[in-house]
């Protein structure tokens, strides 16, 4: 058992967790964020990632509308690296109620979105595959944003003030002090040791988790996971945003990201906000239900479909309450997408814990700095929140564009080394995160992007665990052409089951998207890695390898201590994380040019 | 137009039809919609790795455990011994010596550095890994990882090393595929100027493994060149697509084809037929300008399961067969397979048509549905090729059949009308 001390423990690795940390970073305090994953691995990296403008709140919700729209403005300054300003489109079918469309200007106009009533050939120039005969179309500035390099930001922001990160070290335990919490004690995947990390406060950023992190500390937190469905699709078929203009309900939004555009949502209660299966019926709606505003869907290729929980709150009576959810249906809708702040002391008589539920990712900074002021008055910090002015590292890059990445590919010439060519993901990308640590290739997938494209692994899935082994064969003295012996006498985790892993995850989101285009290139995938490449069907089950061996096959590393390398990175003894972050979405990393020539003779 | 016999898909099994039709004689005409297996697969013939998820040792041995329906089943082993045998004579014609033993797998060497189950490989990938292995990868050659294969090797309990040979000047230096350098390979100076390299590379080791690319149209003549030249043996480890094995055996299909004077054309698919009564008199097919019709007496069908095209799964979970629509068996309900795991069987690689002895397809009684088709390799229900590793097999066993029954039609047919 190895043990910390620190001001504060942030609980729950998600965007709210890491823009908490980050606040804190800012304002001096000393914090350690702990997580039970990867970061980014629950509901941050399981959405459609629309940066709201607020309109899908307009009418029923104003003070969450308020609220994106705010954070919206905040975000495009603080982090434009992370945005594509792809701005977004209501469409009143002629199915839907016209007075639901001048409520929504209205509720705009209340809330402080700029919303305009377009023309119909204004808004046929801007979404050319819009259906014919649509009757308003209305423009807001809604926009798409990369959670995940939101969060490598922001981490590597609050790192570079000495704030420590714990990956794959989940809460298994608070030691109580009287009415306080005076320790929590996480375990190191990794290492298998437990750490208890001695603390003055607690905040509990678990999202949809943050009643089972509340239960360990005695303290109920009454979270209604709510399961939304996506379907992604192989091509973007919009240019921004398209929303319906109508009541929130399934089927009813287009975000095009990256390559891809991902069909959102449905809002359903379940009970255990790791269950993100998926309903093929809940696909099919999603597609029949966005074709209706963009018909070429239906004859799209859907390349996978996903869920993901959202952290909705249901507070006691005596907290005052939002309305409850749809007894019949199970739909969330209603619960308001706000956040909230609980001071357990006043609450629970937990003298020194506070947890922040709700919300959503566009307001996470603006849900920070809520909890940290009441945290800090309770703290007697002074000092003022910064973090909607000082702009995240990688801010200087400027707005994210499509282009961007193959762009900078045909300027380093970098065909030669592309791991993926779906995503752009060169073999430098790999290797500089690598050396950073990353070796699991789930982990890889969420840094860069690798396996999200059409052909959903098929090549770059082995070629991915062949850079990560010949990074691990080069460290620690760099590349050596001489024949080494790679007898592998390690009981550690080897490379096949990383990529088994991935594969399974690639896999599972495909699951109910079987069929035409995408079936083929499932069968395609089956013969590269079943039938040629004969990888063993015994994986082991994913979630008890995260829990048995965390880091997988980063202890199967020739040089690394697992453990003593997890508490090296907590202390923030590497290299200045900043400086890389924010190039990477653009594929432009340090040490590319010259491995580049490296590769290619 | 008009052909004795339209054999529809260029895959393995269509194009040992064609070939062995024509041989019996037949006037045939070959038309697919593209290129097939050839260039998808690991370059090797495999007929049964795997049963229920488990290794087969003894393929041949093992049909007798696989359900009523599958094509071994309905061919019988004595199908197989004859569609391999074959082979096996028609690729040493063509230069493309095979090695292995129809009844006993071996293992193939893969880039992952597994050895896949398989029957036959061609002589390439056919030397034994012994001692020392040094695998060795070209600079710069992204279809191939010397020390992933090597790790893979270590840890299948051989003595593998990684190594790197830097490749002589060429003319594709900042991007090449696994074609192009196979290309090069064809040079006998390149060879040759690379024979000390990779020597050297290989320096202590009794065998070297490197990536199947040793030569594109020299059959194997290159890869011989070079092992001569570099003092050891080499062993070509299977790469993921495109195969450049599977090339070399097509560019033989095609030649042999060109020889028996078959009219082939791919980018050709067909669409429908035209029957009379339970008979197909004529195969409608795309072409490039307009629909073209070629009438014949008989029809094979070798257009592969869902993953060639031949079905197509909708998103109802209704399979549709796209040439003359023919009833499939197969998923009905997307929601069956939700738990699925990525590495084990799904039902839609089983999805296909069921036939009778003879191949013909036939309805829900059992019956054939079509007097003069026969459905041939993947297309066929009752086996996955991929996850069972039956794939080369299957085509050539049901070819075999179809070769058979059809040289008896033709003796009926002297003997006297059948219609």
């Amino acid at each position: 058992m190895t043990s910390l001390d620190t001001r504060v423990v942030v609980v729950g690795g998600g965007v709210t967790g890491v823009a908490v940390l980050r606040d804190l970073a800012l304002r001096g305090v000393d914090a350690v964020l702990v997580e039970r994953s990867d970061l980014g691995t629950g509901t941050s990296g399981r959405w459609h990632g629309l940066l709201h403008s607020g309109g899908r709140y307009a009418v029923r919700d104003e003070e969450s509308a308020r609220e994106c729209i705010e954070e919206n403005f905040v975000l495009r300054r603080i982090a434009p690296h992370t945005i594509e300003d792809l701005g977004g489109l209501f469409v009143l079918l002629p199915q839907d109620d016209p007075a639901y469309a001048e409520k929504f200007v209205v509720g705009c106009k209340a809330a402080g979105i700029p919303v305009e009533e377009l023309t119909p050939a204004e808004a046929r120039r801007r979404e050319p595959l819009l259906v014919d005969g649509f009757e308003a179309a209305f423009a807001v500035p809604d926009g798409g944003i990369d959670s995940w390099a939101l969060m490598r930001s922001m981490v590597a922001d609050a790192r570079a003030r000495g704030a420590r990160v714990l990956p794959r070290h989940p809460v298994v335990g608070f030691e109580r002090d009287g009415d306080r919490l005076a320790a929590v004690r996480v375990r190191d995947l990794a290492g298998g040791e437990d750490v208890v990390i001695g603390c003055e406060w607690v905040v509990n950023a678990a999202g949809a988790w943050a009643g089972q992190v509340g239960a360990l500390a005695e303290v109920p937190i009454h979270m209604i996971p709510g399961k939304g469905v996506m379907v992604v699709m192989a091509s973007r078929h919009v240019r921004g945003v398209v929303n319906a203009c109508r009541k929130p309900a399934d089927g009813d939004i287009v975000v095009p990201q990256h390559e891809v555009a991902i069909l959102g949502t449905t809002s359903v209660q379940v009970e255990d906000p790791d269950d993100v299966t998926v309903d093929p019926a809940d696909v099919d709606r999603m597609i029949d239900m966005c074709a209706q505003m963009v018909p070429s869907l239906t004859h799209g290729r859907a390349l996978r479909a996903f869920a993901g929980s959202r952290p909705l709150y249901k507070p006691p009576q005596q907290e005052g309450g939002s309305p409850p959810v749809n007894e019949d249906t199970q739909d969330t809708r209603a619960v308001s997408r706000t956040f909230t702040v609980l001071d357990h002391a006043e609450r629970d008589g937990v003298a020194n814990m506070f947890s922040i539920v709700g919300g959503k990712l566009t307001t996470c900074r603006q849900m920070a700095e809520a909890l940290v002021d009441r945290l800090g008055a309770r703290m007697g910090l002074t000092v003022p929140c910064t973090t909607a002015e000082v702009p995240l590292p990688g801010a200087e890059h400027g707005v994210h564009t499509l282009a961007a990445p193959l762009a900078t590919v045909e300027r380093d010439r970098a065909y030669g080394t592309l791991i993926c060519e779906c995503e752009l993901v060169t073999a430098a990308q790999v290797r500089e995160a690598v050396a950073d640590g990353v070796v699991e290739l789930e982990d890889l997938r969420r840094r860069l992007r690798l396996g999200y494209g059409p052909c959903q692994a098929a090549f770059c899935g082995w070629r991915a665990a062949a850079a990560v082994c010949e990074r691990q064969l080069d460290a620690p003295e760099g590349r050596d052409a001489a024949p080494r012996p790679t007898k592998d006498t390690s009981p550690a985790a080897d490379l096949s089951t990383g990529l088994a892993r991935f594969l399974q995850e690639r896999w599972r989101g495909q699951l109910t998207t079987i069929w035409g285009d995408q079936a083929r290139q499932a069968l395609l995938n089956h013969a590269i890695y079943r039938g040629i490449f004969d990888l063993a069907a015994e994986e082991p089950d994913e979630a008890a390898a995260w829990r048995t061996r965390g880091l997988g096959t980063r202890s199967d590393g020739p040089v690394e201590d697992p453990k003593s390398e997890s508490l090296e990175r907590a202390a923030g003894q590497r290299e200045d994380p900043a400086s890389k972050v924010g190039r990477e979405l653009i594929g432009d990393v340090e040490g590319r040019a010259p491995s580049a020539g490296a590769e290619s003779g | 137009m008009r052909a004795d016999v339209v054999v529809v898909g260029a895959g393995p099994a269509g194009l040992a039809a064609a070939v062995r039709l024509a041989e019996g004689g037949r006037q045939v005409r070959l038309v697919a919609r593209g290129q097939g297996f050839t260039h998808w697969g690991a370059g090797a013939v495999d007929v049964l790795g795997r049963v229920g998820g488990e290794r087969v040792e003894r393929p041949l041995d093992a049909i007798d455990r696989l359900g009523d329906g599958h094509p071994y089943r309905l061919v019988g082993p004595d199908a197989v011994r004859d569609g391999l045998d074959w082979f096996r004579d028609f690729a040493a014609a063509a230069g493309l010596d095979q090695v292995g033993d129809p009844e006993r797998n071996r293992g193939q060497v893969t880039a992952l550095g597994t050895l896949r189950p398989t029957c036959l490989v061609p002589a390439p990938a056919g030397g034994e890994l012994r001692g020392r292995v040094a695998v060795l990868g070209f600079a710069g050659f992204r279809g191939f990882s010397a020390a992933l294969c090597a790790r893979g090797l270590g840890q299948a309990g051989y003595e593998a090393t990684a190594g790197s040979v830097e490749l002589p000047p060429w003319s594709h230096r900042l991007y090449f595929t696994a074609v192009e350098l196979a290309r090069a390979f064809d040079d006998g100076d390149f060879r040759a100027r690379l024979a000390p390299a990779l020597a050297k590379a290989a320096a202590g080791a009794e065998v070297a493994v490197v990536p199947a690319v040793l030569g594109l149209t020299g059959g194997h003549e290159p890869w011989a060149d070079l092992e001569r030249g570099a003092g050891l043996p080499l062993v070509e480890a299977a790469l993921a697509p495109p195969s450049v094995p599977g090339l070399r055996l097509f560019a033989a299909w095609r030649r042999r084809l060109d020889e028996l004077r078959v009219a082939w054309q791919l980018g050709f698919p067909a669409i429908g037929v035209d029957r009379e009564g339970d008979r197909v008199i004529a195969v409608r097919c795309e072409g490039a300008s307009r629909p073209v019709v070629i009438h014949c007496d008989e029809v094979v069908l070798a257009t592969g399961g869902v993953a060639g095209h031949g079905i197509e799964a909708n998103r109802d979970g209704s399979l549709t067969e796209v040439v003359a629509g023919l009833p499939v068996a197969g998923f009905a309900d997307r929601t069956d397979f939700v738990a699925g795991r990525f590495l084990a069987a799904h039902p839609i690689g089983e999805a296909g048509v069921r036939v009778d002895g003879e191949l013909r397809p036939t309805g829900d009684d059992g019956a054939p549905v079509l007097g003069n088709l026969r459905c041939v390799g993947g297309l066929l229900a009752g086996h996955d090729p991929t996850m069972e590793g039956s794939r080369e097999g299957v085509a050539l066993a049901t070819t075999a059949r179809v070769a058979l029954t059809l040289s008896m039609t033709d003796q009926t047919d002297k003997a006297g009308p059948r219609r």
